[in-house]
């Protein structure tokens, strides 16, 4: 079972308990849910929990009241961060050394969200590799609201980071 | 009130047509499709010295009914060929078309005409699920996802990937973006309960077509309602209504060219295939449901002299609250189109001067 890579999901204040999403990608990745409440949690604690785990290399995911503390992580050790989702981002800090981040992320909004995706334009602007998608249908909390459709491109990114965007499912109909 | 001129297309067989649909593609004849397009630009040359604010193109597939299968096309070219005239493209059939292009192309277009657009989208009447091999159960949310990824190619200034239910893209960035800013005007097309809430969700105007005014008030007054709920009220213009006119020097001259109309539409879906799809098409007013309209022709809302048919608009204007009237002055697929001229002058002399300030 470990074989499978690490999925880090950092659990911010407020955030819901594992969903279907997870269950979905618990079949190709060996998922982690680390509380991630600010302010007892830092990236500088969650490295150390993660340190705890043994884990060399990971991917991480973090909901909205975790983001910036995600891409804190991503900035103390980005050689050890394989790829980063964020999902629904509404803050980020340390713009100048965010855009020095090479880390494959990828920002989900749900498109009922309220929230504009002004800050995920941001992080798209600022990092060289970052890809926005928009899942249908979702609000805040995608993977409660289109499991199926946030596993499927959360767990395409991770496999194949900037090359997900070349289709590989078939479309014969008839052989 | 606006007042835009419902262009169909008119191809005059040179033999008589099968009257099923579709209709065998092998009878077509080029020289008469050919003339279709050119007498349209002379029509639409007529339309726009009447004094007309708009033309308006639609989808229709199969038949030579409605010469239009690509209305970006059709667009285009009186975009072209015109130069006041504001090009209503009422409209793509969302639910069969690859949303993504449709953005690009009504971009394109919007540029093109340099924001002589206003857009209409549209789930598309029944029959229009089989051209393209459209399950009819899903035409509504395809159509309700198709909408809202046109809205967001549009306005979208970072690239974006979208993953929907029926709609799958890495990466979209449409070039170029529309001349009117941010979008041409949009209307969600339709009476239906889910069109009027999508409308008012996202800002958009509601266009309803051809059922009597009361009917149709259902429907704009649901409208409202939503657009209430949604923080903000639609201008006038913002509701438009489509409907069938006849329109002659006397009431009775009128009623008398309604009697001489064939009270089915042409090209008929064959009735085993009309009645399988009525069973898998769901259609409503407000939430109320109706059947889908597959084969009866549509209802004449205005009819009669000027005088008559000005008191209609104002009792349109008021009861539905349409600020934009979208006429049909003779039925699209007839072949006298001297009485299209006719009906033409005498709306465009006795009937719209007067209704202009409504």
């Amino acid at each position: 079972m470990t074989d499978r890579p690490a999925l880090v999901h950092l659990r911010g204040a407020g955030e819901p308990e594992p969903t279907a999403a997870h269950a979905l990608l618990s079949q190709r990745f060996r998922v982690i849910v680390l509380e991630a409440g600010e302010p007892a949690s830092t990236p500088d604690s969650l490295v150390r929990a993660i340190d705890r785990l043994g884990l060399e290399t990971f991917n991480l995911l973090a909901g909205a009241a975790a983001s910036r503390t995600a891409l804190g992580v991503a900035l103390q050790v980005p050689e050890r961060v394989a790829a980063l989702v964020l999902e629904a981002p509404t803050a980020i800090s340390e713009e100048r050394r965010v855009a020095e981040l090479a880390t494959p992320t990828l920002v989900l909004y749900g498109t009922l969200d309220p929230v504009t995706p002004a800050v995920g334009r941001r992080i798209a602007t600022l990092m060289r590799n970052c890809h926005l998608v928009f899942v249908y249908a979702a609000g805040p909390t995608i993977g409660i609201d289109r499991p199926e459709a946030f596993a499927e491109v959360v767990g395409d990114f991770l496999e194949r980071h900037e090359a997900f965007v070349i289709r590989r499912t078939a479309t014969v109909i008839h052989p | 009130m606006k007042v835009s001129f419902f262009e169909t297309v008119r191809y005059i067989p040179p033999e008589a047509l099968p009257s099923g649909w579709p209709v065998a593609s092998g009878i077509y004849d080029r020289e008469a499709g050919a003339h279709a397009y050119e007498a349209m630009i002379e029509r639409l040359q007529y339309v726009e010295e009447l004094g007309f604010d708009w033309v308006s193109v639609s989808e229709h597939h199969y038949s030579p009914r409605i010469l239009s299968p690509s209305p970006m096309v059709a667009a285009a070219f009186i975009a072209a060929r015109l130069t006041r005239l504001t090009i209503a493209l009422l409209g793509p059939i969302v639910p069969h078309s690859n949303p993504v292009r449709v953005a690009e192309e009504l971009a394109m277009l919007d540029t093109l005409a340099r924001g002589r657009l206003v857009v209409g989208l549209l789930r598309g009447t029944a029959n229009e699920a089989l051209s393209y091999d459209l399950n009819p159960q899903e035409s509504r949310e395809r159509t309700d996802e198709g909408m809202e990824l046109i809205l967001r190619a549009w306005t979208e200034t970072q690239p974006f990937g979208w993953q929907g239910r029926h709609f799958q893209y890495r990466m979209v960035s449409i070039w170029p973006r529309p001349w009117q800013q941010p979008h041409p005007p949009t209307y969600a097309l339709g009476t239906s309960r889910e069109a009027c809430e999508f409308a008012a969700r996202h800002h958009l105007g509601c266009g309803v077509s051809y059922g009597p005014f009361e009917v149709m008030a259902k429907a704009t007054r649901h409208y409202r309602e939503a657009c209430a709920r949604h923080d903000w009220q639609p201008t006038r213009e913002q509701i438009i209504y489509r409907a069938n006119m006849i329109v002659a020097d006397t009431d009775e001259e009128a009623h008398a060219l309604l009697r001489a109309q064939p009270n089915q539409a042409p090209f008929a879906l064959r009735p085993g295939v009309r009645d399988a799809v009525m069973t898998l098409d769901a259609r409503n007013i407000a939430g109320e449901a109706r059947s889908p309209v597959v084969a009866g022709a549509l209802p004449t809302t205005f009819i009669g002299s000027p005088d008559t048919v000005v008191e209609q608009v104002r009792r349109a204007r008021d009861v539905i609250g349409a600020g934009v009237l979208d006429l049909s002055l003779h039925p699209p697929g007839a072949r006298d189109l001297e009485a299209l001229t006719r009906a033409l002058e005498l709306f465009g002399k006795k009937v719209l001067p007067r209704i202009r300030d409504l």
